[in-house]
């Protein structure tokens, strides 16, 4: 966590050593399973298949044997998110649904309702259908953001340049993700003693006055040396890379991935979920928007 | 050449896709700058504006971009915004990763067009460059919500891009000139074209 008034600033990754299933599992893998979920899971809007991805994303989560006390910063953002895309958009102004739901529908609370104490009376035509479609982005989102929420907290940071190497990205762009993540901890000292710096110079970072530009303007000088300084500092690293021959040969890795059986069983089971979604979506027409008969005589009536 | 002449370096030509060993190194810089301020600036809670969330560090991608090409400021914004979100603990959005990409590869299409940091007509394209970046980034980001979430252009618009693009290009248009200029003085010193 980062202390913006100490003289330390402390940036830790949230990956910690759980001796779980996710541990274990090839973080290559697990790459490519999370992005064979996200697209699947976009191809549907029907709540049955919606329904089975979300259970994927719940059986794939617990794998993490994360704490409540460690993600819930994560998914607290995720609430948000959700609370404007589904909340906001889809059930107060419609909005949210106009891609998906078709117009009209089944009008529930026709004569709208009056909110106690304050006696306003609310009538917003929220209709079944948009209702049903906001149980099915819940579902979809509430899937997705499972498996992509997980990442920060399970997957060692070590691991990011080996890792997107061996998914066949080059060289060069691999090992600029591995560099940054060397560099975060120099940069957030760097960050803390600038602070410092200008604080003892009398900058008052929280206690500014005035509008949006003047405020923006006050980080100017917190961001302008830290920048400056990197921009010098690099030329070395540069020099230093060059000197031992970067880019030269063919990279090794410290970080050692190794594929197990289980990992190739996941590989094929993301590979046929993404082809048994395509075929499923594209080639039967299954899948789109649909809302059960059950759920609008409840409703309605 | 006497003492009095002043040196003038040998201008070299700016290549606009070079990715060498100063590219991954400010690439890696400029990534791991952006997602420290981004966090720093996150838990400083800055005054901001209702619930805007003020993000000052945009503005390290559109300067990368600009400083050392395209590909410098697409990996700054992309890989920055991976490893600020890694930090906070916030998940992996690859759309907006993307987003904030294209929001430091746009400026950087003008590196090359770009000699005197500290020249007017430089921080003026600076200043078009950003907004074009902030449009595009935001924009894709923002069409990818259609996409996940099923929203209509009109809720995308209103809810996803607005925020951020009008955010992003006041912080961009403020902190770029300040950090063009400061820029233009170290390359100087230091020799750099």
């Amino acid at each position: 966590m980062l202390v913006s008034d100490s003289t330390i600033m402390l940036v830790t990754w949230r990956y910690k050593y759980r001796n779980s299933i996710m541990d274990s599992i090839d973080p290559r893998a697990r790459w490519i399973f999370s992005f064979a979920f996200l697209i699947s899971c976009t191809m549907f809007w029907d709540a049955r298949f919606l329904i089975f991805f979300f259970t994927i994303a719940v059986v794939w989560y617990t794998f993490g044997r994360t704490k409540w006390k460690e993600t819930r910063h994560g998914w607290l953002l995720v609430s948000v998110m959700l609370f404007s895309m589904i909340v906001i958009n889809t059930l107060i102004t419609g909005g949210g649904a106009g891609g998906v739901v078709p117009p009209g529908g089944h009008e529930v609370w026709t004569q709208g309702f009056t909110i106690p104490w304050v006696n306003w009376h609310v009538h917003f035509g929220l209709t079944a259908e948009r209702l049903w479609f906001a149980i099915c982005q819940l579902l979809r989102l509430g899937g997705i953001s499972a498996i992509f929420v997980l990442i920060p907290y399970t997957m060692d940071s070590r691991s990011y340049g080996a890792t997107f190497h061996g998914l066949g990205m080059p060289d060069r762009f691999a090992y600029t993700m591995e560099l940054s993540f060397r560099f975060i901890p120099t940069l957030a000292q760097d960050f803390a003693a600038t602070l410092d710096a200008q604080k003892a110079r009398g900058y008052e970072i929280e206690k500014v006055k005035g509008g949006l530009f003047r405020k923006i303007l006050r980080i100017a000088p917190l961001i302008v040396p830290i920048t400056m300084n990197s921009i010098v500092a690099s030329e070395d690293v540069a020099n230093a890379m060059d000197l031992r021959c970067f880019g030269q040969y063919k990279r090794t890795w410290l970080f050692k991935l190794k594929f197990h059986w289980w990992d190739i069983l996941l590989i094929i089971f993301s590979a046929l979920m993404l082809m048994g979604s395509a075929v499923a979506a594209y080639g039967f027409k299954m899948g789109n928007f649909w809302v059960p008969e059950y759920f609008i005589n409840l409703l309605v009536g | 050449m006497s003492e009095k002449e002043e040196y003038q370096m040998p201008e070299k030509k700016k290549s606009l896709f070079k990715f060498g060993t100063r590219e991954v190194v400010y690439s890696a810089i400029g990534a791991a700058l952006y997602a420290v301020l981004t966090y720093a600036t996150n838990f400083m809670q800055l005054p901001g504006s209702g619930n805007v969330a003020m993000r000052p560090a945009v503005v390290i991608p559109m300067f990368f971009g600009i400083a050392f090409g395209p590909i410098v400021g697409f990996i700054t914004g992309f890989v920055g915004n991976i490893l600020s979100d890694l930090l906070s603990g916030w998940g992996f959005w690859f759309w907006w990763d993307l987003g904030n990409g294209i929001m430091g590869l746009i400026p950087g299409l003008i590196s090359v067009a770009i000699i005197d940091y500290k020249a007017i007509k430089s921080l003026l394209l600076g200043e078009l460059f950003v907004i074009l970046g902030a449009a595009g980034g935001m924009g894709i980001a923002a069409i990818s919500e259609m996409w996940v979430s099923g929203a209509d252009m009109t809720a995308v618009i209103y809810a996803n891009f607005l925020p951020a693009f009008l955010t992003n290009i006041a912080n961009g248009l403020i902190l770029l000139p300040i950090l063009m200029v400061a820029y233009a003085a170290v390359a100087q010193r230091s020799g750099r074209q």
